[in-house]
């Protein structure tokens, strides 16, 4: 390595660049977070069914992890967007009071005309261990304010912000300098791993980067040096941030703002795909069916989890068909 | 031939766990006797032995481990299958290397419970 590349690298150190894989990796996290805390409110709809023989202990421990998972959202979300701290932390402290007052008992048990299964069971919720169940899947995702799905929106969308306001970043990417371009198409690709530690030296291409999910999100759009169809293509400019078994996308226009984010190592329990997209892009536009999708006042968070790896490997191409024609 | 019932007794500090069990277990035709109190449960094996005990293992007064230790010693062709909380699966191999027959870790489906009496009744009749 010559001086002058040793010198690139110290500099590189400090890059957007290197900037932009670490706000990308945190995100991640965020979402494994976020993964796992649906999980656990799966697993409380599950047991709430009636089938399960359970007990306090575990009503209690579903809460405490509840509000651990969360913690970690919002501490995630905080480093992607300093800012909005202060306002993350004010819901979170306002959760975890919810989850003590239930606990402790001091919210009312649920009306007493509250039946087994979401209503479908006519058999009503008298056990105490199901009533605070019950109560705690209100707190959940109920139709108060404070809920745990409300807290979960908010520290991604806050997340999100956090990303793309970093604009020396996208300047520093979006630069021809930058290397990152994939000649003859609108997309500029980061291996998420090797380019936060050392500068890119030749021209980026689609060849350099081993990654699954990319490849998919591409294969029936783009190639290396060609134009492709154009019919349905999303105008704009994309940067891709890759790994073997995971990709983020996001645009880099203005004029409506778009994000992706999947794993797809072909293990069904850590394999998922995110879409955010704000109010001026319908999600429809882009995700084939199957998609649960959330609306905040920023725009729509759509996932897609716990499926076949196929079904994740499917969904990922179409969406490369419709977002890039 | 009809297969003779089981007696099968369940000790459980929590309420809800005999309340919820008692009615599961007596589909199968077995006589099933359930307490919140490990000691009374234990005064009632004295009195008259069961086939199957299944026991919680975290309990306030007399945990499951020394349940186990005391059905064993005075009646070893007894099964007893322990019921383990979230955390406490550490605890359930302790009591399978002190002679449990199973453990089922809470929340389960009294048919996961079921299919262990099943297996441990089958041992039984051997």
């Amino acid at each position: 390595m010559t001086i002058l590349e040793k010198l690139n690298m110290i500099r590189h150190k400090h890059s957007g660049i290197r900037d932009f894989c670490i706000q990308t990796i945190r995100f991640k996290k965020l979402l494994e977070n976020a993964n796992a805390l649906l999980d656990l409110i799966d697993d409380g709809n599950e047991k709430i069914r009636g089938e399960y023989i359970l007990d306090r202990h575990y009503v209690i421990s579903l809460i405490d992890r509840v509000v651990e998972k969360l913690g970690m959202i919002v501490y995630d979300a905080c480093t992607l967007s300093p800012e909005m701290g202060e306002d993350l932390y004010a819901h979170y402290d306002a959760n975890k009071l919810k989850a003590e007052e239930l606990i402790a008992g001091k919210k009312p048990f649920v009306k007493a005309e509250t039946f087994l299964n979401g209503g479908s069971d006519k058999t009503p919720i008298t056990d105490p261990e199901y009533r605070l169940l019950s109560d705690v899947l209100s707190w959940f995702n109920g139709a108060t304010d404070i809920t745990v799905i409300n807290l979960l929106k908010k520290a991604c969308v806050d997340g999100i912000k956090g990303i793309e306001k970093i604009d020396d970043l996208k300047n520093q990417i979006l630069s021809e300098q930058s290397g990152l371009k994939i000649s003859g198409n609108p997309i500029y690709v980061v291996d998420l791993w090797k380019d936060a530690f050392a500068p890119v030296l030749k021209p980026r291409s689609l060849s350099d980067i081993e990654s699954i999910p990319l490849k998919l999100l591409l294969m029936e759009t783009l190639s290396e040096s060609s134009s492709a169809n154009t019919k349905n293509r999303i105008e704009g400019e994309w940067v891709v941030s890759a790994s073997e078994y995971e990709v983020s996308l996001m645009n880099m226009n203005s004029d409506f703002s778009l994000r992706l984010d999947a794993t797809a190592s072909g293990y069904e329990k850590s394999d998922y795909i995110f879409v955010f997209t704000d109010n001026r892009l319908k999600p429809e536009k882009i995700l084939p069916k199957g998609f649960h999708t959330e609306k905040t006042d920023s725009g729509f968070l759509c996932w897609k989890l716990d499926v076949f790896p196929e079904a994740i490997e499917d969904s990922l191409i179409t969406i490369g068909r419709n977002i890039f024609g | 031939m009809e297969e003779k019932k089981l007696k099968i007794m369940v000790i459980d500090d929590e309420n809800i766990v005999g309340k919820r069990l008692k009615p599961a277990l007596e589909k199968t035709g077995d006589i099933v006797e359930t307490f919140e109190d490990g000691e009374k449960a234990l005064a009632r094996f004295n009195e008259s032995p069961f086939d199957i005990v299944v026991t919680d293992i975290r309990m306030e007064k007399i945990d499951g481990i020394e349940i186990l230790e005391q059905i064993n010693a005075k009646s070893p062709h007894t099964k007893v299958i322990i019921i383990t909380g979230y955390a406490t699966v550490e605890v359930a191999r302790e009591a399978l290397s002190k002679g449990a027959f199973d453990f089922i870790a809470k929340p389960f489906k009294p048919g996961d419970l079921r299919e262990i009496i099943k297996r441990a009744s089958k041992e039984l009749r051997a």
